[in-house]
């Protein structure tokens, strides 16, 4: 009876100890988070509804004014929003069209060698971000690789070189969907890679025709991946704002664009506090309608 | 079964398809590259090779003074990340507590969140320290390096947290109890048992936080000041065209460098990973 007393007692402690080592190891990350995340994002929460304020050209009074010339009355960042949308949204498109077929020929068609071969696709992605951005200016600029390189060949008058390669909208779409191309082969090829191939055997076993069997089984199958693919390009896009800023120009500009000027040129932090707040918002009410089709640690796994 | 899959058209369509991916996604860093060694200017017609550009930028002091700056930032933040991605992970995996899927939420949300958001709220909230210490005691922070490892801490740490939770997830709790069962007291278990098993998790998780530290333009634009970055630096010079030749070396190095630290933490990460994959699973 003692001895189990005992027991019990030494067990408590080890919880109580437990517990205490539980709340050491999360204390770092989270007040870290706390103190550099979340409570700055709070602070421009709070300064959009100018419940502090920090220049003498604030107005110094808690209201929804700057909120309400956002979201009503056609304002000029609104109309910027859903450009920036629709330019994110042929993007995601686009990227999601380039990236299946790599996901299924990877994942279907080339046995042993596809980890190798998937490396080659996802490596540019984790190189410098600003230095492919770079490469398509000096690909594309005025005086660039490819405009020299038809005034050279003749193909060209150097004195009319293609002027809307750069600096435009369609630029900046061509830009980013280079750059996610690479990250979005991965969940495709995931969804497809841990696809049972059985199912195939049988849908082919049935008589199903391959076009069929890709029709009615694969592709249902890996819509998933499909989704996770769209949304990994989507989200990060809509807030972008330095490959517009880069080969953009002012037909290229975007919603993120706006957000930058507004603190870095026009000083109008208020306004841009309530850009950047709609802004994250949007990707929360996105993450929360669409963020199961996300599971992160599959897809790195 | 790949017979199932594609007919053997579309196969030859798929390989040609693929190829032209990895030719579109490879010809701009090339093209980089290729020009980086060219003695003229960024267009056509080559003008012969030359090593001239890369000599400019080892003798340009503001180049290499981004580059160590850059170097400093990614090194003091990325041990900083993988030190609190290890005991993120532990706690997540080896303990249970109260609000844990809120934890994980909170850790893996700036993932999502946009860098452009985070690095103003960063901007934001250092100004208004500095104007409330300014009031109080006359001085204040400013921004600068330590705002820039700040920022890119938060943002590599979900990376550092992937990294290191899958191995350690493989990892038997048995071995630890087995050290507690020993006598070990728990620092003695983690420092002897655990992390030399999880070592190659750590110095890939390492890496890959030093790589995104070294690149990263967005929040540091913001937090840099008067210290630039060498991704903000290089941003910055952009406008001055005189400047671009020597700027491409840089850019060459920077990448080769990047891509081949990449890929050895992902070799390591794979190679660990199957090493340790049948012998350390929980017993059944």
């Amino acid at each position: 009876m003692a001895v189990t007393q005992q027991e019990a007692s030494a067990r408590r402690g080890w919880r109580r100890r437990d517990r205490r080592g539980t709340a050491g190891l999360l204390a770092g990350p989270l007040i870290w988070l706390l103190l550099f995340f979340v409570i700055p994002v709070a602070f421009v929460a709070a300064y959009s509804v100018g419940a502090v304020d920090l220049f003498p050209t604030d107005p110094g009074v808690v209201s929804l004014a700057s909120w309400q010339r956002l979201l009503t009355g056609g304002s000029v960042y609104m109309g910027l929003f859903w450009k920036s949308i629709r330019m994110s949204l042929t993007v995601s498109a686009i990227v999601v069209l380039l990236a299946y077929p790599t996901g299924y020929f990877l994942a279907l068609c080339v046995g042993r060698r596809k980890y190798v071969l998937l490396l080659l696709i996802i490596a540019p992605f984790l190189t410098s971000y600003l230095l492919r951005v770079l490469a398509w200016k000096v690909i594309l600029g005025d005086a660039g690789v490819i405009n020299s390189f038809l005034s050279w060949t003749g193909m060209q008058s150097p004195d009319d070189p293609i002027t809307w390669f750069l600096y435009s909208r369609f630029t900046v779409m061509l830009v980013l969907a280079y750059i996610w191309v690479p990250f979005v082969a991965l969940p495709v090829f995931v969804s497809l890679d841990k696809l049972d191939k059985s199912l195939l055997e049988a849908a082919s076993d049935l008589g199903a025709s391959r076009w069929r069997t890709f029709v009615r089984v694969t592709l249902p199958l890996s819509l998933s991946g499909v989704f996770a693919a769209f949304l990994f390009v989507f989200i990060p896009t809509i807030g972008e704002f330095v490959t517009p800023l880069l080969v953009g120009g002012t037909s290229g500009y975007m919603y993120g664009n706006s957000i930058q000027d507004l603190f870095t040129k026009g000083l109008d932090w208020q306004t841009g506090s309530t850009l950047a707040l709609f802004l994250l918002g949007v990707v929360a009410v996105l993450m929360a309608a669409f963020g199961r089709f996300l599971r992160v640690r599959a897809v790195v796994a | 079964m790949t017979e199932i899959a594609t007919s053997p058209g579309a196969r030859r369509a798929l390989t040609i398809f693929f190829s032209s991916l990895v030719l579109f996604l490879y010809v701009p860093i090339v093209v980089l590259a290729v020009f980086s060694f060219n003695d003229g200017d960024v267009s056509f017609p080559l003008a012969g090779f030359t090593l001239d550009w890369y000599r400019r930028f080892f003798s340009n002091p503001k180049i290499l003074q981004s580059l160590e700056r850059s170097a400093i930032v990614a090194a003091i933040s990325s041990v900083i990340a993988v030190g609190l991605g290890v005991t993120a992970s532990f706690a997540l995996l080896r303990r249970r507590f109260f609000g844990k899927s809120a934890v994980s939420a909170l850790l893996f949300s700036p993932l999502v969140v946009p860098y452009l958001v985070f690095g103003i709220s960063l901007l934001v909230i250092f100004t208004a320290v500095d104007k409330f210490l300014a009031a109080s005691t006359g001085s204040y922070i400013g921004l600068g390096l330590h705002a820039v490892v700040i920022g890119h801490v938060v943002v590599s740490l979900p990376y550092t947290v992937l990294t290191i939770m899958p191995l350690l997830e493989r990892l038997s709790v048995d071995l630890e109890e087995a050290a507690k069962d020993l006598g070990a007291d728990p620092w003695q278990s983690f420092r002897r048992v655990t992390l030399p098993l999880l070592m190659p998790a750590i110095v890939s998780a390492f890496m890959i936080a030093f790589t995104l530290s070294f690149d990263e333009y967005a929040i540091a634009s913001f937090l840099a000041g008067e210290t630039p970055t060498w991704p903000v630096y290089l941003f910055a010079q952009l406008r001055v065209p005189s400047q671009l030749p020597q700027l491409l070396a840089v850019s060459s190095v920077v990448l080769v460098a990047s891509l081949g630290v990449v890929l050895a933490a992902e070799i390591g990460r794979r190679l660990a990973e199957r090493r340790y994959g049948d012998d350390l699973r929980p017993a059944p």
